[in-house]
């Protein structure tokens, strides 16, 4: 159940994937893409998703929501004006250090998410990550304190608490 | 009335689509200038995110929103949703190809001149981190 459940989840995926790219919904595209993602989806379920009733909790794609339209707006726009400022300002005003950053999530899903985030983030980016551990090292361009709990509030800690609404557990 | 207003908010959008593309060259630009000016690796990777995220995804988003209300249905259709999985996808992968070399330079001995700290040599260097 678990693994037709999970190629289910690929499937619609990765058929919507299609969908949109080709852009239309003539019979020979559904078809052609819905025969695809079926092979796909039957090859690779069970590397992609393991716990298919997640991905049908409405709470977690509120969750996703809202946080891909606040990273998306406000947590990037201000971002990139901070970087924008530093390489046009004559002095080029920049305090860089290596910061280590715990996290507290173990699925792999919610690793990426945090990761991603902090690299996606104009002035913050991952260099190596511990998994043992739990800590990554992050290159930061302007290094307000170099203590790891200080670090985590001023560079992570918004994404870690919407990867753990949306994919722990 | 109705498909008055509704051509109205399509134009709208598509300008709003044009003008997210127009930031985008600037972003570009400037990530380009800072690319110059940044004179360690280190600091030209978070120049590069402006370029990435401000100079590709945003335009590709306000392109495919252009094309769905402003370019007539199959052509704007199939131009929008290339350009939405393209960003989509741009989101999601540009940031692996950072942190891999990131990590291969940091690996190779490349360290970030000037830094307050590099936890991570330190860390190597004590053996807790591989």
């Amino acid at each position: 159940m678990s693994k037709a459940g999970s190629a289910f989840v690929v499937f619609l995926l990765l058929l919507g994937i299609y969908l949109v790219y080709t852009g239309t919904t003539n019979p020979v595209d559904v078809i052609a893409g819905g025969v695809a993602a079926a092979v796909i989806a039957a090859l690779s379920a069970d590397l992609v998703v393991s716990k298919p009733s997640k991905v049908f909790d409405p709470r977690r794609w509120v969750a996703f929501v809202i946080y891909a339209v606040k990273y998306l707006t406000v947590i990037e726009a201000r971002a990139h004006l901070d970087v924008i400022r530093r390489i046009l300002s004559p002095s080029l005003p920049v305090d860089p250090a290596i910061v280590r950053i715990p996290y507290a999530v173990s699925d792999d899903y919610a690793i990426t998410t945090i990761a991603n985030s902090i690299t996606n983030t104009p002035g913050t980016v991952v260099v190596d990550i511990d998994t043992e551990r739990k800590y990554m090292y992050v290159h930061w361009i302007d290094a307000k304190t170099t203590e790891d709990e200080g670090a985590r509030a001023h560079v992570s800690e918004e994404f870690e608490n919407y990867a753990k609404l949306i994919f722990e557990g | 009335m109705v498909t008055d207003a509704l051509t109205l908010i399509g134009q709208v959008l598509g300008c709003l689509g044009l003008v997210l593309a127009l930031v985008g060259a600037v972003n570009d630009l400037i990530a380009a200038i800072g690319f110059v000016r940044f004179k360690n690796f280190y600091l030209r990777l978070h120049a590069l995110t402006v370029g990435v995220i401000g100079g590709t995804f945003y335009p590709l988003i306000g392109l495919g929103t252009y094309a769905l209300f402003c370019i007539a249905p199959p052509l704007g259709y199939y131009v929008a949703g290339v350009s939405y999985v393209t960003a989509f996808f741009v989101l999601i992968t540009a940031p692996a190809g950072s942190h891999a070399i990131a990590r291969g330079a940091h690996r190779a001995g490349y360290r970030p001149e000037p830094a307050r700290e590099d936890k991570l040599a330190k860390d190597r260097e004590e053996g807790v981190m591989e």
